[in-house]
């Protein structure tokens, strides 16, 4: 492999097929995603009605373009933004336990999410997204500012993170014992879910992830310069504290709008990053784009899971996702061990 | 019977209790037979457990206490008992309950529910306190609300005002079930939330909807949660297309516009022909008296929706 990039020089750190593969992967399972469901639409009509062709009418149309499109599509997006932000998160900090809601974001977004939870009660969506969005960037700015100029040590940050974290959780948890009645809701919103996506969500949100997602693969090659220590990335012509902090500015950014459209669902940010990494056997942040792409794809099967396996019921889609997720982790960590050693 | 466990019972009681207990056991039943014993003992055991400084941490439970007389024996009802209007409303917490705080009333009775955060150790707190605490758990049916009532009436001593009202209801509903019971089943979507959460006809108030023969979309469900909420997907309500909509989320602003603007919504037989029912607010979560005023709500509800 070494001798391989040295013939081919430095721009085959990263092998395009596997991209190209993981679209194509995308591809299906979004076309599978939008076949399932608990009314029958035939394949041919629903291709026919997504070219523009004469397919689907009425009730059935509406299904497709109104119900399960923006669905598999939001879900598509959340999951590309907490894969790429948990693979930056984890080169930001050099932490491969880091997640896109270490910084706070979690707490923050599931305070903002309560205080809207508990005070629309029965209309929970009225006014959650918003809430959730500030809480999260609120709490993560508050991390920020607490860190202050010790920012250039990423462990004050990560502390800060998890203190601010545990302080909006503390209050979440004080309003929920005062409102018992959110207690569900909360609960639910917590292991996410996707249950009300449509067009209005997916286009707010598509605007946030997918522009944070193109500034993230913009800067990843210089985002490999964080690997090496901050006295070697400068001396590559980096400067460290910049760079994290537009990452994180980035990451956060997907982070929250994912979390204020989906809820918190987890373990995406960790296990497909290391996924990726562990398959190909490369640590470059070139993989950005396919991470992002494999995330997608796996938030897409989750969601058709959580609608599915319980039909006409749904599963919050965060118990799919870890579920499925841990134990294919553990498998991938598992075997590269085993070719390293 | 006599054992020292009520810690408000007037002084005089034990001594003459004791007293009528021991010269019972030394002269068999003859004695307390006598009619002027008879009278002494039953006062002695009234006075000593016959409650009449009462906590009522349910809201359901504060409705039946008051309709069936007891209203007077109450000194403190949690926050959220808002009926009846003369109920001692408290700041009293049923779901998260301070054991100090209750114990500063100084109660004889107290009623908790077995939903409240744990509620086995603050029963157990309360009764180290010699209070004595009647553990309610939510009924899943009729026969459950009447159990409750016909309980809190022994526990009061209101036996047979309970009795009258468990008949009376018994007859009302009755009346209400026969007159507007459907002959052919339609079908009903119960709203918990905007997420769709909803009953099914293993519910107390599914049981209700079952009551007028309406066939209920969320039992289709009804494997997804062993208490009969599930979540429904959206699209499954849409190829339901139920005929009739409860809203008990209406309170909140759910309305018939909101769900009608839902992708699919509009065409559903409910929102099309204006089938959609906001709920009122407490009366379908009250298991106790005002459940006549939920039948007969139902039963005007469903009056010409085919």
């Amino acid at each position: 492999m070494f001798s391989k990039n040295r013939r081919e020089g430095i721009g085959e750190i990263w092998n395009w097929q596997i991209t190209a593969t993981c679209a194509l992967i995308l591809f299906i399972v979004g076309a599978l995603a939008i076949s399932f469901g608990p009314i029958h639409l035939g394949i041919a009509d629903i291709a026919k009605t997504l070219i523009g062709m004469d397919g689907l009418h009425g009730q059935e149309r509406t299904v497709l373009l109104d119900l399960r499109l923006p669905r598999m599509i939001l879900a598509a997006l959340v999951g590309a933004a907490l894969a790429t932000s948990g693979a930056v998160y984890q080169t930001v900090f050099r932490n491969p336990l880091a997640d896109p809601y270490l910084l706070g974001a979690a707490g923050g977004a599931g305070l903002g999410a309560t205080i809207a939870i508990t005070n629309s009660g029965g209309n929970i969506y009225g006014w959650l997204p918003i809430f959730s969005f500030l809480g999260a960037t609120l709490a993560v700015a508050t991390s920020f500012f607490i860190s202050g100029r010790f920012f250039a040590e990423p462990n004050t940050l990560l502390l800060s993170g998890i203190a601010v974290g545990s302080f909006a959780t503390a209050i979440q948890t004080y309003l929920q014992q005062r409102h018992s009645n959110a207690l569900r809701p909360v609960y639910n919103w917590i292991l996410g879910e996707l249950t009300v996506a449509n067009w209005s969500i997916v286009s707010w949100s598509s605007v946030y992830i997918l522009s944070s997602i193109a500034v993230l693969i913009s800067i990843s090659k210089k985002l490999d310069g964080l690997l090496l220590s901050d006295e070697e990335s400068f001396s590559l012509g980096i400067d460290p504290n910049r760079l994290r902090m537009i990452a994180v500015a980035a990451a956060t950014l997907a982070t929250a709008t994912a979390v204020s459209a989906s809820g918190l669902i987890g373990f995406v940010g960790i296990v497909v990053p290391h996924l990726v990494r562990g398959i190909t056997h490369r640590v470059t942040n070139r993989s950005l784009l396919t991470i992002s792409l494999v995330g997608a794809a796996f938030l897409v099967v989750a969601d058709l899971g959580a609608r599915s396996l319980l039909s006409p019921a749904e599963l919050p889609i965060g118990v799919i996702t870890a579920f499925v997720g841990a134990p294919f982790f553990l498998f991938v960590l598992r075997t590269r061990r085993i070719t390293h050693s | 019977m006599f054992k020292k466990d009520h810690i408000d019972r007037p002084v005089w009681v034990s001594p003459v209790a004791s007293f009528v207990m021991v010269l019972s056991l030394f002269t068999g039943q003859a004695l307390s037979q006598q009619p002027a014993f008879a009278a002494l003992a039953s006062l002695a055991s009234l006075a000593s457990q016959t409650p009449h400084k009462i906590i009522s941490l349910s809201p359901s439970a504060t409705e039946d206490l008051f309709a069936i007389g007891a209203g007077p024996q109450v000194i403190a009802v949690d926050q959220l008992s808002n009926y009846p209007a003369t109920a001692p409303i408290s700041h009293l917490d049923a779901f998260t309950p301070n054991v100090e705080a209750i114990a500063a009333y100084k109660p004889d009775l107290v009623i908790l529910n077995s939903g409240a955060t744990k509620a086995a150790s603050i029963k157990s707190a309360l009764q180290k306190l010699k209070i004595k605490v009647y553990f309610e758990s939510a009924p899943t049916d009729m026969t459950g609300a009447y159990k409750e009532i016909a309980e809190l009436g022994a526990l009061t001593g209101r036996g047979t005002q309970s009795q009258k009202l468990i008949r009376s209801m018994q007859n009302s509903i009755k009346k209400v079930i026969t007159s507007a019971r459907k002959k052919t089943s339609i079908s009903i979507y119960h709203e918990l939330d905007d997420t769709l959460y909803s009953v099914t006809s293993e519910t107390f108030i599914g049981k209700v909807y079952k009551d007028f023969n309406l066939l209920n979309v969320a039992d289709a469900a009804a494997k997804a949660d062993s208490y009969g909420y599930p979540q429904l997907t959206p699209e499954y309500l849409v190829q339901a297309n139920p005929a009739l909509i409860f809203l008990s989320d209406a309170q909140y602003g759910t309305s018939a516009a909101s769900i009608a603007a839902r992708p699919g919504w509009s065409t559903m037989k409910a929102v099309a022909n204006n089938h959609v029912v906001a709920l009122p607010e407490d009366i379908p979560s009250r298991w106790g008296p005002r459940l006549v005023d939920f039948y007969q709500f139902i039963a005007k509800s469903i009056l010409g929706v085919n």
